[in-house]
């Protein structure tokens, strides 16, 4: 029981916390004190509603991990900037002053990547009181036209995430509750930048000029009092205003609607880099003194200089967040952010070069292409809003026009089928897929194998009715040249297709996020290659409706230019397809094989069988109807007799490598593309190496590596 | 207003005869104010005590004082149900009438 002292209470609660009208507030330290005293052991004074286990939830006063309210090293914002943590001109020497500056502009580039990498606007980028209260530093164009011009980026980039909604597994990001985000004020801040950078300019041209003389004559006032300086200063300065410039600028290009900022977007990412590289250049001056000093840990700093900025405290805001304090963060490196700006910038001119073609099969393929990279949370939510706008593709076509254009189908003249209910579903189904496909990798793996039953279910259901439809009216329907049931039918059709591809997808992804074990691995391919292989039939029957459609279309009309790029891009697909059906197929085969012959493991662990591990990886394949027939069943018979002196095997792989070798011209032009098809070439040609030497000698140790390719390892033999 | 007399005049005459613990008892249910060491105070429905004098609070609003030096003015914040642990405790009140007050100190003497 701690003593009641009088002084603590008399001021606060008196005064300002009412008792009843009639009542007062009576001390009962005493009294408890006493009760506690008379209290046995483990006996607690409650009333009848009282429950352990809900009372386990209470929140802690001043422990540390619970109580957000815990008063750390200010009352309030307002305290901190009275006790002059924050001072407005930031010190009266001017040197220190320009040089406390950039140190504020480094910290915050690196409290804005710490944010775009999930954590919480209020710890990171409004930990600074100049960004809290711009308002205080208008006397002072430069930082306070600075910390303008990152509120508006930072609701730029609220807004945009917001809108994609890429960020539910970093739901920390768009929270701005209780942080003064006042728009008008902020937008500003981009004219006052503007004319700091004129500024400065003219400063840095008279430095170069002549040097001391020319700043002495015209009449500018210098940003600090050594002359010998002036020259780097500006410099150091010029190169971060003119990125957080042109980062604002390419930001807002890029939220045009239907893609047509993204030319000029462009222009202002490459200013961006450019600018980024002089803004690290600037490190080596900004460190001179602080080297002198021999200071050291300039790697993990979150400035150029070293030093620690001014006016930051990341537990000012801490109680808005919620009633719990936010965990404490560790902030990137400045290092660290200015790799994280160029990794996205490269991300955000990735999307810039996108032609926007209206081709699922092109779109689908620059979204995979493009996750290649594992980019991070902005530029995914930039990609999925270009992608989806308006519920159309780009904010521009149907996706009924674009599924029917990926049939070579003309759908301009059915309008009535745009208001077809399945349709409007395969709308819903599109829109959904692809902004799946921007989230992050796990949250995308679990997703697509959501989807999937969901593809099915619709699937099954346009089946029943473009089945009726077909045996109850097609004749009337050709008559009046109406092609609905027919364009019904092949996306009907086509869905097979995508539904396949969604879980090709799947499956390869629990590579990326390691979720196969070498020993499962035999299960794992063996899926691919059922998928693959259905997967490529699908697509195989596609182009010979493109094909069939093309042919027509040109006899009807002889000066109908086929579209041949196309059908040429869709038949180089279909053996793509084909080679990785081949290597799948081969390795599982191989592994099988090698499992049987006893030179790998099996896959039966002490606790789960091999079934239960079947069913745990494909569960929600094998719901979606992904393969119709029992697949483990299926799995172990045909892996069951398989031998190492068995003969296919190695046809699988030489298959493989053929296609490969046949389709390397094909995407010559495509050098990502081409760089995959090398790795499934090689990937077919070790392995074969690799059965001869287990045909050679069975006592060789086998593990499996991931070289040549993310999703096709490459058998490793050593001796052993 | 009913409710309160109705309170006090049932603790008033019983005061002498009641051991802390009844009495302690009788308060829950009750608004209390908790002061803690750090300056800020709890006001909150009395829910619980035990032996080491940590007290539950339900429907608890906290008050801070903005700045250091008082008097200042001061700010809000609902949490919920809190536990305030008694070594961080300073003062704790009762929302009482006057008489009550009177018999809840005559403990003191």
């Amino acid at each position: 029981m701690q003593p009641h002292s009088d002084e603590d209470s008399s001021s606060i609660h008196h005064d300002s916390i009412p008792s009843g009208d009639t009542s007062v507030w009576a001390d009962v330290s005493p009294l408890l004190s006493a009760a506690c005293f008379d209290l046995q052991e483990g006996q607690l004074i409650n009333g009848d509603n009282f429950h352990l286990f809900a009372a386990m939830s209470a929140l802690e006063i001043m422990d540390p991990k619970m109580d957000s309210g815990m008063v750390s090293t200010f009352y309030s914002i307002d305290e901190a900037i009275e006790s002059g943590f924050a001072p407005v001109p930031i010190s009266s020497d001017s040197i220190v002053n320009v040089q406390s500056i950039i140190d504020i502009m480094d910290h915050l580039l690196a409290c804005e990547a710490t944010w775009h990498m999930g954590h919480s606007l209020a710890q990171t980028v409004f930990s600074c009181i100049y960004v809290l209260r711009p308002e205080r530093t208008s006397s002072q164009a430069l930082l306070h036209s600075y910390c303008r011009v990152i509120r508006s980026t930072c609701r730029a980039v609220v807004s945009v995430v917001s809108d994609a909604r890429t960020n539910e597994e970093e739901d920390l990001f768009t929270m701005t509750y209780g942080l003064p985000f006042s728009g008008d004020e902020d937008a500003k801040g981009l004219l006052l930048l503007n004319a700091v950078e004129e500024t400065i300019c003219r400063q840095l041209r008279a430095c170069k000029a002549t040097r001391r003389r020319a700043l002495e004559d015209a009449e500018l006032e210098p940003l600090q009092t050594n002359p010998h300086l002036e020259e780097s200063f500006c410099k150091a300065l010029l190169c971060r205003i003119r990125f957080r410039k042109h980062f604002l600028h390419a930001i807002n290009c890029m939220k045009r609607p239907q893609g047509r900022g993204l030319e000029l977007a462009r222009k202002h990412i490459a200013y961006c880099i450019t600018e980024l590289d002089s803004v690290l250049e600037s490190a080596e001056f900004l460190r001179l003194d602080i080297v002198e000093n021999g200071e050291n840990g300039i790697e993990e700093s979150t400035t150029a200089s070293g030093r620690s900025p001014i006016g930051f405290d990341p537990t000012l805001n801490k109680r808005l967040s919620a009633p719990t304090p936010p965990r404490a963060i560790k902030l990137l490196s400045w290092k660290k952010a200015i790799d994280y700006y160029v990794k996205l910038l490269h991300n955000l001119d990735q999307i810039c070069v996108f032609s926007l073609e209206p081709d699922l099969d092109h779109v689908l393929q620059f979204v995979i292409q493009f996750q290649n990279s594992r980019p991070d949370l902005v530029a995914r939510a930039h990609l999925q809003l270009l992608l989806v706008q308006d519920g159309k593709l780009y904010g521009r076509d149907t996706f009924l026009t674009i599924c029917a254009r990926s049939l070579a189908l003309d759908v301009s003249k059915n309008h009535g089928l745009h208001m077809n209910e399945y349709i409007l579903q395969l709308n819903q189904l599109m829109i959904n897929l692809l902004k799946i496909l921007c989230a992050n990798t796990p949250w995308q793996r679990r997703k697509l194998g959501k989807i999937l039953n969901d593809w099915r279910v619709f699937h099954v259901q346009m089946g029943i009715t473009v089945g009726q439809m077909m045996q109850g009216d097609s004749s009337r329907a050709s008559k009046n040249g109406d092609k609905s049931l027919i364009i019904l039918n092949h996306i009907y059709g086509w869905l097979d297709e995508q539904i396949n591809w969604v879980a090709i997808r799947f499956l390869m992804l629990g590579f990326d996020l390691d979720l196969y074990s070498s020993s499962e691995y035999c299960m794992v391919y063996w899926y691919m290659y059922i998928i693959l292989w259905k997967l490529a039939e699908r697509a195989r029957f596609r182009v010979l409706i493109i094909v069939n459609t093309e042919e027509r279309k040109a006899k009807r009309n002889k000066e109908y230019s086929r579209d041949m790029v196309r059908e040429d891009r869709i038949s180089l697909w279909v053996l793509f397809l084909q080679c990785q059906t081949s290597l799948a197929q081969g390795l599982a085969v191989m592994i099988a094989a090698l499992r049987n012959e006893g030179m790998c493991l099996k896959t039966e662990g002490p606790f789960n069988t091999e079934n239960e591990k079947f069913i745990q990886h494909f569960e929600l394949l094998q719901k979606a109807s992904l393969p119709e027939y029992d697949a483990y069943e299926s799995f172990s018979e045909s892996t069951s007799h398989a031998r190492l002196d068995y003969l296919p095997m190695y046809e699988y792989f030489h298959d493989a490598q053929k296609i490969a070798k046949d389709i390397k011209v094909g995407y010559a032009n495509d050098p990502d593309k081409l760089a995959e098809v090398r790795g499934l070439e090689k990937v077919a040609e070790r392995n074969i190496v690799a059965v001869n030497l287990f045909c050679q000698d069975r006592s060789l140790k086998v593990s499996f590596e991931f070289t040549h390719h993310p999703y096709f390892a490459t058998a490793v033999v050593r001796r052993s | 207003m009913e409710q309160e007399a109705e309170r006090s005049t049932n603790i008033v005459p019983s005061t002498s005869d009641l051991d802390p613990i009844a009495r302690v008892r009788k308060l829950l249910f009750r608004q209390m104010l908790v002061g803690v060491k750090d300056g800020r105070f709890f006001l909150g429905n009395f829910h619980c005590i035990d032996k080491q004098g940590n007290i539950i609070l339900q429907d608890t609003v906290e008050y801070r004082s903005i700045r250091r030096s008082s008097p200042s003015p001061t700010e809000q914040r609902c949490l919920g149900m809190i536990l305030i642990p008694s070594s961080c405790r300073t003062s704790c009140h009762v929302d009482c009438s006057i008489e009550e007050q009177l018999s809840l100190i005559q403990l003191k003497a």
